[in-house]
């Protein structure tokens, strides 16, 4: 196992009468693009939850380099949640702050930075997501595809070591889902030692943004692959997902 | 329980019951994490100043308007009972002493919540249903001391003010009726008042509104906190809220008098 990467060992997480999650193992390398993918409500937003420490899994384990985090109290969790950056599937921005504002908030609340530091730090993070002449606008005068980049630049200007993307292309028309998947990507590419987590059900994104995808269905992962293994498998359940069928072992 | 069949009446008894003891265990355990949210670092004291702000603003329009005309009125009320024994020159403590005692914590607290209570319902449940709340603590905040304790904390703090002005207007307002609409002799009527009202009833009022906008405040960012689903269940949490704040103020107005009842009949 690499000593870097998050493993997920027999996760379970039930609501109600509902079981979300039946036993789900995954190894999420260091350094690279993870792409979980499931029809809608097979559980992946609760994984996502879960991995953030949001929710709490009713058994398994979660094991990032030695520490199994579903055993940390609120506290450790608090601190561990500084290493992740999550980017939520309507941005979840503050509506009663600027971009800019928004962005800065991490910092204010966790660094003790002086104010020309913190603008350096959030000036860097818009330049990155091309917005930094929109620094002033309230979330509400953005495009969709603009708020998204304000929440990659937020979730990513406290640097941290994993990325975690929520149905990030969902709803967004096909320039746009181009446009965030090509935002993706050169995040990750341009940012060293970023592990990016994206749960999706958008088969061609996936296939052309991920290093490894994982396919989530009835609350288990059936199938781990890259995105050629994806394209020539015949495990049926894959296949008819990604040729979007509706004939095949998955009922609607 | 069975999904086929209807609920008798005991499962519906029941059912009830759970959720009022449920809804009772989530309050108190939000409210008293909120509390310990004011009291520990880091201290936000720009977002309470906001947030007093807030309330203030909110509020002392609506606050000033209902002071004063209710003071007026029970000037014109009380003048008709006492008028029938020749007591007018005890309109004014009598009236003062309800609005210092009870009439402004009472009333001033359930416009603010109508005003108040209602919008951090509104905000907070907003920020739920578009995961602001989650973004919150995937930031490694806790949303109930960034959110709640400087809603709570401002609230405590403004109410009593807003109390006090409404006592102010309504004495004003009942003391202008009196003497210039209902003619009543201006020198008994202070007098009397001056008499009659001590600095306690306007202390205890005060206190007892800083009860009353807790209830508001704590109430209203609990329903918020809690909606669940769209902007429907942002509706719902809202309602919710101004009902139960407005009843709990009711309910606890009559114990807290009750209880703080001994402590003003030995100075007369």
């Amino acid at each position: 196992m690499d000593d870097g990467a998050i493993q997920l060992v027999d996760l379970k997480k039930r609501f109600g009468a509902q079981e979300v999650l039946r036993g789900v193992n995954l190894e999420i390398p260091r350094g690279k693009i993870t792409v979980v993918i499931g029809r809608s409500g097979t559980g992946k937003s609760v994984l996502l939850k879960i991995l953030m420490g949001l929710l709490r899994p009713d058994s398994g384990n979660i094991l990032l380099g030695g520490q199994d985090m579903t055993k940390l109290g609120d506290s450790a969790l608090l601190k561990m949640r500084n290493r992740f950056g999550m980017v939520f599937q309507n941005a979840a921005l503050f509506d009663s702050m600027t971009i800019y504002e928004n962005i800065a908030f991490p910092l204010r609340e966790h660094e003790r930075l002086k104010e020309k530091e913190l603008k350096a730090r959030v000036d860097a993070a818009l330049a990155s997501v091309g917005l930094l002449e929109h620094g002033h606008k309230d979330p509400h005068q953005l495009s969709g595809g603009m708020r998204k980049r304000a929440a990659v630049a937020r979730a990513l200007v406290r640097k941290p070591e994993f990325l975690l993307y929520d149905e990030p292309t969902t709803g967004l028309d096909p320039i746009m889902t181009a446009h965030v998947d090509e935002l993706i990507r050169g995040t990750q590419d341009s940012t060293p030692g970023l592990t990016s987590l994206v749960i999706s059900h958008d088969m061609q994104a996936t296939l052309h943004i991920a290093d490894k995808i994982a396919m989530l269905f009835e609350g288990q992962v059936i199938f781990e692959g890259t995105p050629d293994d994806v394209r020539t498998t015949d495990n049926p359940v894959v296949r008819q997902f990604v040729e979007g069928r509706l004939e095949g072992p998955i009922k609607v | 329980m069975s999904g086929e069949r209807p609920l008798n009446v005991v499962e519906s008894l029941g059912a009830a019951v759970l959720g009022v003891v449920n809804d009772f265990g989530s309050y108190t355990k939000f409210t008293a994490w909120a509390l310990w949210g004011i009291l520990r670092p880091p201290y936000r004291l720009r977002l309470l100043i906001k947030q007093m702000y807030f309330v203030g603003n909110q509020s002392l329009s609506i606050v000033l308007i209902t002071g004063a005309f209710t003071g007026m009125v029970f000037a014109v009320q009380s003048d008709f009972a006492f008028g029938k024994f020749g007591a007018r020159g005890l309109i004014g403590s009598t009236v003062v002493l309800a609005l210092t005692r009870e009439l402004g914590p009472v009333l001033t607290s359930l416009m603010v919540n109508g005003r108040v209570g209602s919008a951090m319902a509104a905000e907070l449940g907003t920020m739920r249903v578009t995961e602001q709340i989650d973004a919150l603590e995937s930031m490694a905040i806790d949303p109930i001391q960034y959110l709640a304790a400087p809603r709570i904390g401002a609230t405590i703090l403004m109410m009593p003010i807003l109390c006090a002005a409404f006592d102010g207007v309504g004495a004003l307002g009942v003391s202008w009726v009196a003497t210039h609409v209902l003619q009543v002799n201006p020198g008994p009527f202070f007098d009397r008042m001056a008499w009659f009202v001590d600095p306690d009833d306007i202390w205890g009022g005060m206190l007892k509104s800083a009860l009353f906008g807790f209830i508001v405040a704590s109430v209203g960012c609990w329903r918020g906190y809690h909606a669940k689903g769209g902007a429907e269940g942002v509706g719902q949490a809202t309602t919710k809220a101004v009902v139960a704040a407005g009843v709990a103020i009711l309910v606890v107005d009559y114990f807290v008098t009750v209880i703080m009842a001994p402590l003003s009949v030995n100075r007369i």
